[in-house]
């Protein structure tokens, strides 16, 4: 059961902005204005204004923070307090973290001016706080969240895998609660590294036009508390949607192309759906991946349409990347936040930038106007990242048996 | 379901060498893998560090796209062949898509991330061929590659208990089924902007590190990668394969702590670490040296264990994933009725059974590895014999 949603992005501070975003058709991608940066591309979805808490940790620490550690403080915060989680139920959940970059944007920062001489001494807690777990401990000590606690990392399905992780403990009976939080900030390396890959749009990203170059990058966090469905009835809590399957594979491929067989990637939304008990005909609307990259959208059609077959054709499918940019670590639990709304409140994400449909897509309901509204039943968000780590998760709207 | 877990491989690449014999054999010796630093130039004398010595990316990575990979990567891809090898996995033994990979590491890949940044503030561009090692999960990625695994796979990062997180993921996809073996480890690097950071932060030991020493005075720096090959004990013994030990790996958690630091709260340390430490014929400690991490660690365990504790970091060094290293360890130390000793120590902090000088022959029945990291978290690791 899904019984609390948090939401950091470009799109606003919390779920309530995130969602009225979804249904104006907001674009949260503009000019990138965190660092300076001359090469193809000069777009991204920024978070433009930083949580600043407060949070029950000392000041000392809070200085310390990164915009990763931030943004899972805030979403993390918010998904608790919605889901009405007590000091007890926290103290013994789990905490699943999904994180690629931590605190590089600070620590880039750090040693520019320590190589270049301007401090004598690299700053000790700026490198270490580069640490991927950073996000995870400073939620666990901020909100006493005593429970096992993880921090994966696999690129861009990062915190996909942490709610299958989530989901995984709780159905194995080791804890009643669990709070999955995937974060990630813009940074230098980041911005860098794609761009050198060709792999951004220079403008904005087109996920599944035919003129689509690319990926934009943002920012931000997604969190969703995940719990046992009798402890969510004894203690009446809501249920916002449930997470009903999920599926994990790899490609064992390529460290940055997806398999050409989208070989993984299928048997991810395979094993999804298999674990669901649903047959492809039960699925109303896929969030895609749908980075914008020509090699994504060309495996994910291929995916999509042999796993879903004709069904595709007939429900809605969009891409949120197209909003709030793709956040990397952020993006499975941010569209997994956005896949959950869709479901509570039958609203259908849009996917701007998309003027012509590429042929791969062709027939497919791409969802482009905002305010459209669909009464759902099952949904498949999927994400796939560098490295070939592909995670799946299905979704159903919390009254749906 | 929860099947009973057991380790049938045993890959480590350390400063002692690319074997696990090499790696064993100098620990029960007693002997240290800490030399002064070679990979950089030391700016202080008679600093130590665990440096693993250099092999060619060839002589391991097989696949065109593996021949690049970084440092870390091929460490890890090592240890992992090691581990298949000495659990007598064929390749093509269990199908891709029923094996698991999970790797823990704290850092990763420092030493190219510094390389792409240096390049990036001097000419503005980023360089598209290292950028692919930057990616986090990059020694998950090569190495699934390589050994073609295609089932779940998952890189962990989660500070000194990166190993051991990782290491309890592994037990977790193979007793639940999700896979039917997964190579499970950790590994880090040394890498001179860590080292310098450390250094200019205080963190560093003088001269040899002293895990639960009274005069620690620091760490050491170090690197290596350490893998084990897990299998549930039906079908280990169904392929008749050699078992180390069996393993258990209880429940993470986490203390009270400062975000950065240790914790120190030793009676909350210990009612943790009780339930997995109470009855164990041995614990492998973290303790690495550092004089808060230490304490902290010894006073919890006086609370809760009479049996002989050693800390290898003594003479591994320390680093994110040392504790995947230790584990091992612990997981030999099962079979061979030996603790290796902890290193550096003149008298102890604590009043604690610390094995020194030379490694301690008793038969064990069960070894626990402690794992503690800043920002509290605990993870522990049992091996029991079988």
């Amino acid at each position: 059961m899904i019984t609390g949603v948090g939401a950091v992005s470009a799109l606003g501070p919390d779920v309530p902005a995130l969602r009225a975003g979804l249904v104006a058709g907001r674009d949260g991608i503009g000019p990138l204005a965190l660092f300076a940066y001359r090469g193809r591309a000069d777009t991204a979805a920024e978070v433009a204004d930083v949580p600043r808490g407060p949070w029950d940790l000392p000041p000392a620490a809070v200085r310390r923070l990164s915009r990763p550690d931030r943004f899972a403080l805030a979403a993390g915060e918010e998904a608790i307090r919605e889901a009405g989680l007590d000091a007890g139920t926290r103290s013994e959940a789990a905490l699943i973290v999904g994180a690629t970059t931590g605190g590089m944007f600070e620590t880039e920062e750090a040693y520019r001016r320590w190589r270049a001489g301007a401090t004598p001494r690299l700053a000790v807690s700026r490198v270490l706080g580069t640490s991927l777990a950073t996000s995870g401990v400073a939620v666990s000590q901020a909100f006493g969240v005593f429970g096992p606690q993880e921090t994966v990392a696999t690129a861009c399905s990062s915190s996909a895998l942490a709610i299958a992780r989530a989901a995984e403990l709780i159905v194995r009976g080791s804890v009643a609660a669990a709070l999955a939080i995937g974060t990630d900030g813009l940074c230098r390396l980041t911005y860098a590294g794609f761009d050198a890959l060709q792999a951004l749009d220079p403008e904005r990203c087109r996920p599944f036009d035919r003129e689509r170059h690319g990926l934009t990058l943002g920012e931000g966090a997604g969190a969703l508390v995940l719990e046992d469905a009798d402890h969510a009835r004894a203690r009446g809590a809501r249920v916002l949607a449930r997470l009903v399957g999920w599926g994990t594979a790899t490609d064992a491929h390529h460290p940055t192309a997806p398999h050409p067989d989208g070989r993984g990637a299928l048997a991810a939304l395979r094993a999804a759906l298999a674990m669901a008990h649903r047959s492809p005909e039960a699925v109303d609307y896929v969030n895609a991946h749908g980075t914008g990259t020509p090699q994504n959208d060309a495996v994910e059609a291929m995916v999509l349409r042999t796993v879903l077959g004709e069904r595709l054709e007939r429900i809605p499918v969009s891409s949120s990347k197209s909003q709030f940019g793709h956040t990397l670590a952020a993006a499975g639990a941010l569209e997994a936040v956005v896949t959950t709304l869709a479901l509570r409140d039958g609203i259908l994400p849009p996917t701007l930038g998309l003027r012509a449909p590429d042929p791969a897509w062709a027939g497919v309901d791409l969802v482009t106007e905002a305010g459209r509204h669909a009464a759902l039943g099952v949904a498949v968000s999927s994400s796939y990242g560098f490295g070939g780590h592909n995670v799946t998760l299905a979704l159903a709207r919390g009254d749906v048996a | 379901m929860s099947a009973p877990v057991v380790v049938t491989g045993i890959g480590v690449v350390s400063p002692f060498g690319w074997t696990a014999e090499a790696f064993w054999d100098g620990l029960v010796a007693g002997r240290s893998a800490l030399a002064p630093v070679r990979r950089f130039a030391s700016r202080a004398p008679g600093r130590l560090s665990g440096e693993v010595p250099a092999r060619a990316t060839g002589e391991l990575a097989r696949s065109p796209v593996g021949r690049r990979m970084d440092w870390t990567s091929l460490m890890a891809l090592g240890a992992c062949r090691l581990a298949l090898a000495d659990a007598g996995l064929a390749a093509d033994a269990v199908p891709g898509e029923r094996m698991s990979l999970a790797l823990g590491s704290a850092y990763g890949n420092l030493q190219e991330t510094a390389t792409f940044l240096d390049r990036l503030f001097a000419r503005g561009i980023g360089n598209p061929l290292l950028f692919p090692n930057m990616v986090f999960n990059a020694p998950l990625s090569y190495v699934s590659i390589e050994l073609g695994i295609r089932g779940e796979t998952s890189m962990l990062s989660m500070l000194e208990v990166s190993g051991e997180a990782a290491i309890a993921w592994g037990v977790d996809a193979v007793a639940s089924g999700r896979a039917d073996a997964c190579l499970a480890g950790g590994v880090d690097e040394l890498g001179e902007v860590l080292h310098r950071v450390l250094e200019a932060g205080g963190e560093l030991a003088a001269g040899a590190p002293r895990p639960f020493g009274a005069d620690a005075d620091g760490v050491a720096t170090g690197e290596g990668a350490g893998v084990l090959v897990l299998e549930r004990l039906d079908d280990a013994r169904a392929r008749g394969a050699r078992i180390h030990a069996r393993i258990r790996a209880p429940l993470g958690c986490s203390v009270p702590a400062p975000v950065h630091g240790w914790p120190r709260d030793a009676a909350a340390l210990a009612a943790r670490l009780v339930p997995a430490v109470r009855d164990a014929d041995a614990v492998f400690a973290s303790a690495s040296g550092s004089p808060s991490h230490d304490a902290i660690e010894a006073e919890a365990l006086m609370r809760v264990t009479h049996a002989p504790v050693t800390a290898l970091r003594g003479a591994l060094g320390d680093f994110g994933a040392a504790g995947a290293l230790v584990a091992a360890a612990a997981a030999r130390a099962v079979a061979a009725g030996t603790i290796p000793p902890t290193l550096g120590l003149g008298a102890p902090r604590a009043a604690l059974d610390v094995v020194r000088g030379t490694a301690r022959q008793t038969p064990l029945r069960s070894a626990v590895v402690t794992g503690l990291a800043r920002g509290g978290l605990v993870r522990m690791l049992r091996f029991d014999a079988v």
